[in-house]
């Protein structure tokens, strides 16, 4: 084990990086801090000047508000349908083919997997206007399947599942061979189960991703009633809403955020391990 | 409930590579036999293909009387335990065990029956709810042994399981494996590159080198007339020394060859007239060696280490012609590295490999 260093020289350049760090904290915060305290102040103050979000008093106010009008929670609902459909739908298909690509011998296989990962270098925008016009042929705009489909075929959940299945030892594949285990039973209750750290970094990173999402929900749900949240918060702020109504769309930012940092705050842990890619154990 | 394993003429290509070349084994039932050879020499290989986790390019396994190659691995009738012991990490041990039996749906109180009298066996009735993670190498290795027992199959294949295992771990499971084989009396497979195993659990040893078949007999049998220089060389630790011929001459009782210019050395072996004297060696084991007085006949050993193993000293020096000898001294000997020593060797015991490779030994036991 690594000895403690407690040089002078060593707690200096620790302090040092202490105060970076939390420099750094508060210019990432205080964006966040300015909408929360936006959000608790009421609009008509807010009105004469921002200044008043230093100054007593606080309310709840715009967050009644927002409990109070029908369509935020219409909007909250189509948010959660997309995020979660599209997390399960990721995870579905891309341990599918993980497993595919990792373990099954078909023809072409390797081919098919670096067109897989070519699908990691097409940006969204390249494809939109024809993803636009199939959706519209097929008469998918305006629906929370048209929301969650295009996002489904995820080249990096393929991509990862596929290095981690292959990261698991073939014994084990072997060992339920010998144990009379059909193929699908390998993959269901012996090997799925092993990509459980993996299961949970693909989920969080696509339901944040779908969360907040705002390019495509923007172009297939034109009805009010099938916006998602960032679509609804964005459609509230009218010509003068920067104005008139910053408390408002202030608490409506918060409140879009808070499913985000719930997941964050409970799989916390898997999040970090995802950004450290593993090297981390 | 235990079978013999027949296999005819297995030979196993991956496109222009042999790895197997016409592979004939007959294995009784309720014997140990134990695939021996170095890396790369096909023995695991071969255990695979049994286990139907590699296809054969030509040739058929056959257990009992059934053919057992057109099978998947689950419907043959064996039962592995792999190097890494290939335990389900998700799943506890008693799970570990009973999961080959829910797939072929024997009844729960049958499960729980087998898992616990497997358990019992090899004392791990206490980890039945404990997962792989939380289990030390060596019980581990017992799961993945019990995992093996419950399915109750008619041979078991076990695929270097003891050498993720420290020394002394290694000892004492090759004794219980020892031990499980007279309880359970099944056909037993079993894959080393480790001698000391091979010799220790063998009732035959198969001796294995490029993708062929070198030799296969009794433990005793496969160190004491190994039926080539590969054979002798590769079994026996130390490993037997080689000192090239220079003359043999034929006497009454055998042949004397001339080692060099180190000296003569008299055996008991009788060569055949077509015997291909080129590169021909003499071979000789460092426990029928003998440190004799400079009077007695024998070869003058120059001493480079000493190696007291407490019961018996070995000694590596080099002959007068700078050919290397492993010889054996007692216990309690007195040689140290520098010194020259004469060494005997016993007419008997020495092994003479033509040029070819192939061994002629003394007819007399030693």
């Amino acid at each position: 084990m690594k000895a403690l260093n407690y040089s002078p020289e060593h707690l200096t350049s620790n302090r040092r990086l202490f105060w970076i760090a939390a420099a750094l904290g508060v210019i990432m915060m205080a964006p966040v801090a300015w909408i929360i305290g936006l959000s608790l102040k009421d609009n008509a103050e807010l009105l004469k000047g921002t200044e008043a979000v230093f100054s007593f008093p606080y309310t709840l106010v715009n967050y009644a508000n927002i409990l109070e009008s029908s369509s935020v929670f219409g909007w909250f609902m189509n948010s959660m349908i997309v995020a979660v459909g599209q997390t399960f739908g990721v995870l579905l298909l891309s341990s599918l083919a993980g497993y595919a690509f990792a373990r099954l011998e078909f023809p072409f296989r390797k081919t098919l997997f670096i067109i897989v990962l070519f699908g990691l270098a097409v940006p969204e925008q390249a494809v939109i206007i024809a993803r636009h016009q199939m959706f519209n042929w097929f008469d998918l705009h305006n629906t929370h399947i048209g929301l969650i489909l295009p996002n489904l075929s995820s080249a990096f959940g393929v991509f990862l599942m596929t290095q981690f299945f292959r990261a698991i030892p073939k014994e084990i594949d072997e060992a339920a061979m010998l144990d009379n285990t059909s193929t699908f039973r390998i993959f269901w209750k012996v090997l799925l189960p092993l990509t459980l750290p993996a299961q949970a970094t693909l989920g969080i990173f696509t339901f944040l991703q779908a969360w907040n999402d705002y390019w495509w929900p923007l172009i297939s749900a034109t009805k009010s009633d099938m916006y998602t949240l960032t679509i609804g918060i964005a459609s509230s702020q009218t010509n003068f809403a920067q104005s008139e109504g910053l408390g408002f769309l202030g608490a409506q930012a918060i409140f879009a955020s808070l499913p985000v940092v719930i997941v964050y705050i409970f799989f916390q842990r898997h999040i970090v391990t995802a950004v450290s890619g593993g090297a981390v154990k | 409930m235990s079978a013999s394993i027949s296999i005819k003429n297995i030979t196993k290509r991956y496109d222009s590579v042999t790895v197997l070349d016409d592979i004939n084994l007959h294995i009784e039932d309720g014997e140990f036999v134990v695939f021996l050879g170095p890396s790369g020499c096909g023995k695991s290989t071969l255990l695979r293909m049994i286990a139907g986790l590699e296809s054969i390019t030509e040739g058929s396994i056959e257990i009992g009387d059934k053919r057992i190659d057109t099978l998947p691995p689950g419907q043959r009738g064996v039962a592995m335990v792999f190097q890494s012991y290939a335990l389900y990490p998700h799943m506890t041990t008693r799970q570990n065990m009973a999961f080959g039996l829910e797939n072929v749906k024997v009844a729960q109180d049958e499960i729980d029956r087998r898992v616990n009298d497997a358990a019992k066996i090899l004392e791990i009735d206490h980890l039945l709810d404990r997962k792989p993670g939380r289990l030390s190498g060596g019980q581990r290795q017992r799961v993945a042994i019990g995992r093996a027992i419950v399915k109750e199959p008619k041979a078991f294949l076990f695929d270097e399981p003891l050498s993720n295992l420290d020394a002394a771990l290694r000892g004492r499971t090759r004794l219980e494996l020892a031990q499980l084989h007279q309880r359970l009396g099944s056909t037993m497979i079993f894959v080393t590159h480790d001698q000391v195993e091979a010799m220790t659990l063998a009732d035959r040893i198969v001796i294995m080198h490029n993708q062929k078949i070198e030799q296969i007999g009794t433990p005793m049998e496969i160190y004491q007339h190994p039926v080539s220089r590969f054979v002798a060389e590769f079994v026996g630790s130390p490993p037997m020394s080689m000192l090239p011929i220079n003359n043999i001459q034929q006497t009454a009782n055998g042949v004397t060859v001339e080692v060099s210019r180190a000296g003569s050395i008299a055996t008991a072996i009788t060569l055949p007239p077509e015997f291909n004297a080129k590169d021909a060696v003499i071979g000789i084991r460092a426990e029928d060696t003998a440190v004799v007085s400079s009077e007695e006949d024998g070869l003058d050993l120059t001493i480079k280490v000493v190696e007291r193993l407490g019961d018996r000293t070995l000694l590596y020096g080099t002959l007068i012609d700078g050919t290397d000898l492993i010889a054996e001294d007692s216990g309690r000997s007195k040689v140290k590295a520098g010194e020259t020593v004469r060494v005997s060797i016993s007419p008997h015991a020495a092994h003479i490999f033509d040029g070819d490779g192939l061994a002629h030994h003394s007819q007399m036991e030693v």
